[in-house]
């Protein structure tokens, strides 16, 4: 008999009693020791899979966000939490404005591309305002954001720029897909996505047009004394800046012009913030091209294409790439395909033919066909086949275009 | 002792790549300053290097080159891999007037 203050002992029916209540004549007994050890093997099996699964089910931060101030040090570890995802605002504008712009940067790739934070598993976003003193940068240091406030002669505090935030948030994305090497052609590219992305995440907060952007980042971040429009133009790369304290501004917007600049610190890498100014431009021509919001159909296409890269990726391979994927979203000579040709053009670099089925087609309908292992040619028949299957596959992608540009 | 800071990378790598460096010459300072340089350019010569991961993105890095008495020594490290002494090197230097 229990009282309110017995307490309850867990106690395991052991297995050899189970079976032995197996064989009890009476039925209710036999069948209920059945029932039980039937629901304890299911119930073990549950558990070992379970177990397997835990890695991968682990529940999602969602992006929850911590801004700590570093006080002017460059010691990360010894930072202030200043305003956690559920802390209120704080009286120092800069943490709230870095708190926003890791929030607004993190409800785009969840609204926009459906991704969990940066590697699509909720990571957390973490941000380090005041950075050292007088320091003209920030940057993403493999594993969260780091802002420095300027000097308050060049540059001022880089939180107030949301495509910087976003730009640098954008390297913990490319790192968890394509993992584009920061060297040389990769290297451009990794901060052309950067740049990419950046800018989509400002357009998309301001409901802006492709047309009604300015394609400019960081153009919020220097002093008002400072003759610049940007630090970067992706509209017009190499015309953000022209004055005597800087010179003008060094991006190249076509393949003739690539900067050949030696791999190494001083060499910015190859030239990685340098030659993005030919990819900015080919994504800017893109999404005027295609009209209307850049971070649909455009920003759909460069994201499937970042996805599908490698990390040594060069210009030409992922210019193909953007080709390939605006195909199978939007249709084989598709406005947005065609758009994607155009502006890979304009900046120097020509779509190399890629591979359909169709064009396998013609290419085998003239060479000479194999004989199959018991003398039989039954070539025609695969080709009529393959011009089967290919005819289905562009109906189908053009359904699933249909579906996709549907306004969500 | 000559000592010449450049600056690359970082968001503003366009700029910093067109920038011409700083130099420092101990012989146009204060003795309280050309000593106080001496020592910190010492310090960073010796120190340990931290290991750089490599994955941090648009980090600045910056090239210290230290010429005293015929020897040249050259020294380069980035934000996120960087001796204290360097550090401290990086800015009394970078409170110069033309950095």
């Amino acid at each position: 008999m229990f009282t309110n203050q017995c307490r309850c002992i867990n106690c395991i029916m052991p297995p050899h009693i189970l079976n032995k209540l197996l064989e009890n004549p009476d039925k209710r007994i036999s069948d209920a020791a059945l029932q039980t050890l039937l629901t304890t093997s299911r119930l073990r099996g549950e558990r070992a899979v379970r177990g397997l699964l835990a890695p991968a089910v682990a529940a999602s931060a969602h992006g929850r966000r911590t801004v700590f101030d570093c006080a002017n040090s460059t010691i990360l570890a010894s930072a202030a939490i200043e305003r956690p995802e559920d802390g209120p605002a704080s009286a120092d504008e800069s943490v709230n404005r870095a708190f926003e712009g890791l929030g607004r940067t993190r409800d785009f790739y969840k609204d926009v591309f459906d991704r969990d934070s940066l590697d699509g598993q909720g990571m957390r976003l973490n941000g380090y305002v005041h950075y050292d003193a007088d320091f003209n940068n920030a940057f993403w240091d493999g594993s969260q954001m780091v802002f420095g406030d300027g000097d308050g002669v060049l540059f001022t505090d880089f939180t107030k720029s949301l495509d910087v935030i976003a730009h640098e948030l954008a390297h913990g994305v490319t790192e968890f897909t394509a993992g584009l090497e920061y060297h040389n052609q990769s290297g451009a590219l990794n901060e052309s996505m950067s740049d990419v992305f950046g800018s989509l995440v400002k357009q998309w907060a301001r409901k802006e047009t492709a047309d009604q952007a300015d394609w400019l980042i960081g153009a919020e971040i220097f002093t008002p004394e400072i003759d610049a429009d940007a630090l970067r133009s992706m509209k017009a790369p190499g015309k953000a800046y022209n004055n005597e304290q800087f010179g003008r501004d060094p991006q190249p917007d076509h393949m003739s012009k690539f900067a050949q600049l030696p791999d190494t610190r001083r060499g910015d890498w190859g030239g990685v913030h340098i030659n993005s100014g030919i990819p900015n431009r080919a994504f800017y021509l893109t999404a005027v091209g295609i009209g209307g919001c850049a971070w649909e159909a455009p920003g759909h296409i460069w994201y499937a294409a970042l996805q599908a890269s490698k990390p040594l990726m060069q210009f030409q391979e992922f210019a193909d790439m953007t080709h390939v994927k605006a195909g199978e979203l939007y249709g084989s000579q598709s406005a947005e395909q065609q758009a994607v040709v155009a502006a890979w053009k304009e900046v120097g670099i020509r779509i190399s033919g890629a591979l359909t089925l169709a064009a396998t087609t013609s290419r085998m309908r003239y060479q000479p066909a194999a004989a199959a292992g018991n003398g039989h040619h039954d070539d025609a028949e695969m080709m009529r086949k393959i011009e089967q299957m290919s005819s289905q596959l562009s109906k189908l992608s053009k359904e699933v275009a249909g579906l996709k540009s549907k306004p969500h | 002792m000559k000592v010449t800071l450049s600056k690359h990378g970082g968001q503003a790598a366009g700029i910093n790549l067109q920038r011409p460096p700083l130099v420092v010459d101990s012989a146009a300072l204060d003795d309280s300053g050309a000593s106080e340089l001496k020592k910190l350019a010492a310090s960073a010569i010796s120190a340990a290097v931290p290991a750089h991961s490599g994955r941090a993105r648009d980090e600045m890095s910056y090239t210290i080159t230290i010429e005293d008495d015929g020897r040249e020594t050259e020294l380069s490290q980035s934000d996120t891999a960087m001796s204290a002494e360097f550090g401290r090197l990086l800015a009394w230097l970078q409170r110069r007037p033309g950095k």
